[in-house]
């Protein structure tokens, strides 16, 4: 299983700026963050101790409409809870995330955007890293696929999504809560717990097993999400910083 | 220190980390925040009483001398004006008061007291143009949204130019560089003279060598702006005063986009000052 790949800051002119590529859905997204911005309109009023977050998600070829607006919800919500608004310079202040689909299959009108979600959600945090935003915590998500005899599949194309009988986007945050949950399509508790749990393994890289044993499951799973994003973050900080490290 | 200690938002930092003293209360710098208590409900003499998280990614460093502990983030952000920064403004139209400068393009306009300068008085003061450089000190940043900010040239508390340097930049050219650039410019600028290092000082010697191969053209002044601006001048390089500023400029800025090493520095000037035919 090939993993994703990603980068930090490609953008100069941005705060913070994220590229990344999910070989397996084939989405290749394009972040970036903005942070902390003055606001055009005054919503002082309505959280003045607070930071606004807003998120635009930008589709390669056509205008943003319905779908994109719901996803943006969910994207707001996940990492709304992980910002510290109250940090010095971001009260009343904006993070203005953008997301440009710039690869992969296009999701049309009235489809489903959970395949994209995980590469949406790593993209912006990855950007809000690389823009030094306050974060209480990290998170890695992942797209699971349970067709009809039940078998699951990580991070499924555009044919295995449409062909599921369920789809499911989980987040783990770097604490191994259950940060997101997005499912769609039939399914029961006990696909849904099995789902979680091989969910769990991917992001985090361990699964516990019948006898309380800890297995490692990087042979099926390839590296845990979490370990690429930081990775992605410590490579980057080697770079910037390679003056320092060197010397030292 | 051979491998640095890299966190990521939501890690806690390993307590064999923190600086040992605890005469003086521990300084927590950008990047680090109490946000949870240790599980345990009882603290004892031995484990610390609280944890202390990351919130920004980075290297974690810590200062033994001011009991101080804080992140390293990633340098080259925009540029957001902190009280005490030293910058280089281009003033933009001046008003009764204030002049109204640019410290970053993206910015909004800050002000500079018509009388913020060494010396100034309502008789005598700075008549400065469009387009002319300060370096300045940032006097205050407002808080809120609109808020302005101030910039002085003069220390309030005695009048003089502190530290010396400050006012109108004349003659000589600006570059831009990165604003983690500006930084360890700032530091290897501070530091040079003191103690001579192999290595330089952040990782620079290309102030040094310059320094060393320009002193038979009368040598160079520098300003170093926080915002990523740096200004250079060989006014007493009499024919070849432009082209030693040009050459110092593009030896910094590539240094800059290149992330040269100390021998590539070395290098990269004698290459420079060769193609620029400056004779040494």
């Amino acid at each position: 299983m090939v993993g994703p790949t990603a980068s930090l800051s490609p953008l100069v002119r941005a705060d913070g700026s994220a590229s990344y590529q999910c070989p397996s859905t084939g989405s290749n997204i394009l972040g970036s963050v903005n942070a902390p911005v003055e606001l055009p309109g005054r919503r002082d009023a309505l959280k003045p101790e607070d930071a606004t977050v807003e998120v635009f998600v930008k589709p390669g070829t056509a205008p943003a409409s319905v779908g994109e607006r719901y996803v943006e919800g969910i994207i707001r919500g996940v990492v709304g809870r992980l910002i510290l608004g109250r940090e010095r310079g971001y009260q009343r202040r904006g993070v203005v995330i953008t997301l440009a689909i710039v690869g992969g299959e296009n999701v049309s009108r009235g489809d489903s955007y959970l395949t994209l979600l995980p590469a949406l959600l790593h993209t912006a945090l990855l950007a809000l890293l690389s823009a030094s935003v306050p974060l209480s915590m990290t998170f890695s998500a992942t797209v699971l696929s349970v067709d009809a005899a039940g078998k699951i599949t990580r991070e499924p194309s555009a044919e295995d999504a449409a062909a599921a009988k369920s789809l499911h986007v989980l987040a783990f945050s770097s604490k191994g809560h259950l940060l997101l949950n997005e499912s769609q399509g039939a399914f029961d508790f006990d696909t849904w717990e099995r789902v979680r749990e091989r969910a769990s393994a991917i992001c985090h890289g361990t699964s516990v097993g019948e006898d309380g044993d800890v297995a490692m499951v990087e042979s099926a799973d390839g590296q845990p999400l979490e370990g690429t994003i930081r990775e992605t973050v410590e490579d980057q900080v080697h770079r910037d910083y390679s003056w320092k490290i060197d010397a030292a | 220190m051979s491998s640095p200690l890299i966190l990521l938002p939501g890690d806690e930092i390993p307590s064999e980390y923190l600086p040992s003293s605890s005469s003086a209360p521990l300084r927590l710098g950008p990047g680090l925040r109490l946000l949870s208590q240790p599980p345990s409900s009882k603290p004892t003499s031995s484990t610390p009483s609280h944890v202390l998280t990351a919130t920004q990614a980075g290297i974690f460093t810590t200062d033994a001398k001011k009991n101080a502990v804080s992140i390293l983030s990633s340098p080259n952000r925009r540029y957001i004006p902190v009280v005490n920064d030293l910058v280089i403004a281009q003033v933009h139209h001046s008003s009764p008061d204030y002049f109204h400068c640019m410290v970053t393009p993206q910015a909004p306009h800050v002000v500079l007291g018509q009388l913020a300068f060494e010396g100034a008085t309502k008789k005598t003061r700075p008549m400065l143009k469009q387009g002319d450089l300060v370096y300045a000190r940032v006097l205050s940043v407002g808080l809120g949204a609109g808020a302005e900010v101030e910039l002085t040239c003069v220390n309030p508390a005695t009048g003089k130019a502190e530290p010396g340097g400050l006012g109108h930049l004349t003659g000589g050219m600006v570059f831009d560089i990165s604003n983690g650039m500006a930084v360890r410019l700032m530091r290897a600028s501070s530091a040079s003279g003191q103690q001579q290092q192999e290595d330089g000082v952040a990782g620079l010697v290309v102030l040094d060598e310059l320094g060393k191969k320009l002193e038979k053209v009368g040598g160079f002044e520098i300003a170093v702006g926080r915002n990523g601006k740096v200004w250079v001048d060989c006014s007493n390089g009499g024919d070849v005063a432009v082209k030693a500023t040009v050459a110092i400029g593009r030896c910094l800025t590539t240094i800059d986009q290149h992330d040269l090493v100390p021998a590539d520095q070395k290098k990269l000037v004698s290459r420079i000052l060769r193609e620029m035919k400056i004779e040494v």
